[in-house]
């Protein structure tokens, strides 16, 4: 057998097993997919035996009133959920990357990320006891809740892209911007906000993707007909599985792809 | 009279508080004239940085008052003050086009924009950029980006510029390419220029006068060839250039003069220091540089010496000598055609030059 150290390098391809355990991980991962996605095209009912190619359960999808409905407002709450969690993380990132070391900084930066660090269910139970008392004090019903809830829940994702691109940058631009008579703000119009926009786009798109997917915080805080895809499909799944689903879950897939295809070329691009 | 330019009196700047504090400078005095080319010189860590950053205002002085052109400028902003920076790290603006980098002074001082076109158009060629004027910062070599930082803080004709270890990321040939570049800048714009180095070679080669720092002081403040050849301590005569220190005996004191006792039994004259009256008897520390004493035959000159070995230099030849009293001493000897190095553990005679010799406060 050939020795696990090569050249004074440590290389994992060497050890005994390595391609099997690669293998069956990517089955794993990817193997489920791509059979949902073969029986969204099946023409029969059946998820384990193919009948022929078919657009019908797409064109069933499309004529659902109620998925045009969820898939509508799950768009609008993940754009206004990420582009609110945008703009706090931007400000976040700028006041824990641009000022000195202060007390507590350790914490705020916990603090920022505690939805990273919380299980998902606990607070989405804190959130449903939370909103529960509020509504019965305020009687507002509307969709404040979701919205509230997602912004909170995105930021640390907005945010780690944000202050990552903001680490980067050499402080030394803000201070030649400051040298020739930029004024603070000027500075950060036209030398620093310039040089965040890949970290603010990747941020804007990891939260919008967080939103779009997230169950469990919308399960807990929405209020009768307030469904989003996801808590919708769950929903259906509880009754009965129709390749329509199978449908549905691909042109997400599709969606979300669409999405972190954008935020890889962003990074790479832009981030130069 | 020559104006004054930069005016800083007990100037102190301290980092951090209480027991941890670290004070960077200390009672800084100096004035730089209008127009001057100005070294701050010293090894790495003793506070250049520092006193530059206070003069652009990206620091604030614990104690003491700067004026530039006769205005206290303590308190104001580094927007608000007629200084500009040419940074060590360039710090061009990656996300604009050269001349858009160029023009940013102006653009923020709000001129119009034919006139930024311009000076961007003028300041291009100044630095001999012209041909490149569209492409971004991270499209040029390393001396290019440092001729467009140099554009980018003479555009708006600051009354002065700072210059912070620019040349230090180049190369040899480069650098010396650059040095007279920033000399002929400098002569052409008549902006006053305070250059930062820890190189001894370039500051006293370029400048009009230099402040040689340690640990947050300013030990002498000088023309390069007062510094060179007066070098008020120990320090300075080390850090300038090479130095022979000799341990010596002083067996009469005249006036601002000593008689020494040279290793062999011969005697020197070596100027005193102001202030200093050693008695008879004591020993001092003389010093002379390499170049300042001749070789002459064996039994000749003022003192006798052993060959160690030679180093060639190209231009000259550093002989390593040892004296009488195991001493050691450097002599440099200018490079001729068909003189041989003198072979090691041969004896040769040294004459000093008259005037040479200087006796040194430690
Ligand atoms: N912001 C700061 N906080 C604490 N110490 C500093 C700071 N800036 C500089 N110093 C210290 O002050 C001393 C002088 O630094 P600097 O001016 O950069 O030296 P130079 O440019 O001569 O190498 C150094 O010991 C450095 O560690
Ligand atoms: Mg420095």
């Amino acid at each position: 057998m050939r020795p696990a150290v090569a050249e004074g390098r440590y290389s994992i391809t060497r050890l005994p097993g390595f391609g099997l355990i690669a293998v069956l991980t990517f089955v794993m991962l990817y193997l489920p997919i791509i059979i949902l996605v073969v029986y969204s095209f099946n023409s029969g009912v059946s998820q384990s035996r193919w009948e022929g190619f078919s657009l019908q359960w797409y064109q069933a999808a499309f004529n659902n009133a109620q998925v045009r409905d969820v898939s509508l407002r799950s768009l609008w709450l993940a754009l206004a959920a990420a582009s609110i969690a945008t703009v706090l993380a931007t400000l976040a990132a700028l006041g824990t990357t641009r000022v000195g070391r202060f007390p507590g900084q350790t914490m705020i930066y916990a603090l920022i990320n505690q939805p990273l660090m919380v299980p998902e269910i606990v607070t989405g139970i804190a959130l449903l006891i939370f909103v529960a008392a509020v509504k019965v004090q305020t009687g507002y019903t509307g969709m404040g809740y979701l919205v509230a809830a997602h912004t909170a829940f995105c930021i640390p994702f907005a945010y780690l892209p944000i202050r990552a691109r903001l680490e980067t940058l050499d402080p030394a631009l803000e201070s030649a911007a400051a040298d020739l008579y930029a004024s603070p703000v000027q500075a950060f119009r036209y030398v620093t906000l310039p040089l965040m926009v890949p970290g603010i786009l990747a941020g804007f798109m990891l939260g919008f993707v967080i939103s779009l997917d997230t169950v469990v915080i919308t399960e807990f805080v929405k209020s009768a007909g307030q469904d989003t895809l996801p808590t919708y499909m769950l929903g259906q799944l509880r009754r009965a599985v129709t390749p329509e689903m199978n449908a549905i879950a691909t042109l997400f897939l599709a969606l979300s792809l669409v999405i972190v295809t954008a935020f890889f070329l962003i990074t790479r691009t832009r981030g130069r | 009279m020559v104006s004054q330019e930069i005016e800083i009196a007990g100037l102190n700047k301290s980092f951090g508080q209480g027991a941890a504090a670290f004070q960077a400078l200390r009672d800084i005095d100096l004035t730089i004239a209008s127009g001057e080319f100005f070294t701050l010189l010293g090894p790495s860590g003793c506070g250049k940085t520092t006193l530059l950053r206070i003069i652009a205002g990206f620091e604030q002085p614990s104690a003491g008052t700067l004026r530039i052109n006769g205005r206290d400028v303590t308190g104001l902003g580094p927007n608000k003050r007629p200084v500009n920076t040419v940074f060590q790290s360039y710090a061009l603006f990656p996300h604009m086009s050269l001349a858009d980098n160029i023009g940013f002074g102006l653009k923020m001082q709000g001129k119009p924009r034919a006139e930024i076109r311009a000076t961007v158009a003028e300041m291009l060629q100044l630095v001999r950029m012209e041909a490149m004027a569209d492409r971004r910062p991270s499209e040029i070599s390393g001396g290019q980006q440092q001729r467009v930082a140099l554009a980018r803080a003479l555009a708006p004709r600051p009354r002065v510029l700072l210059l912070d270890e620019p040349l230090s990321a180049l190369d040899l040939k480069l650098r010396k390419e650059m040095q007279s570049e920033l000399k002929r800048l400098q002569s052409e714009t008549g902006i006053t220029f305070v250059f930062v180095t820890h190189d001894q070679e370039e500051a006293l080669t370029m400048s009009d006068r230099i402040a040689v720092m340690s640990a947050g002081h300013i030990l002498q403040l000088g023309a390069p060839q007062e510094i060179y050849n007066t070098p008020v301590n120990r320090f300075v005569a080390d850090f300038i250039g090479d130095t022979n220190f000799l341990k010596l005996r002083v067996k009469a004191v005249e006036g601002g003069a000593a008689v020494l006792e040279l290793p062999g039994g011969k005697t020197a004259q070596a100027s005193l220091p102001e202030g200093m009256a050693p008695t008879t008897g004591a020993l001092v520390t003389a010093v002379i540089r390499p170049e300042q004493a001749e070789a002459a035959a064996p039994g000749t000159g003022d003192l006798q010496a052993t060959v160690e070995s030679a180093t060639f230099f190209g231009t000259d030849t550093h002989l390593h000598l040892t004296l009488a009293d195991a001493q050691g001493f450097v002599l440099r000897r200018q490079n001729r055609p068909g003189q041989p190095a003198p072979a090691p553990q041969s004896r040769l005679g040294l004459a000093l030059a008259p005037g040479a010799l200087r006796v040194l406060k430690d």
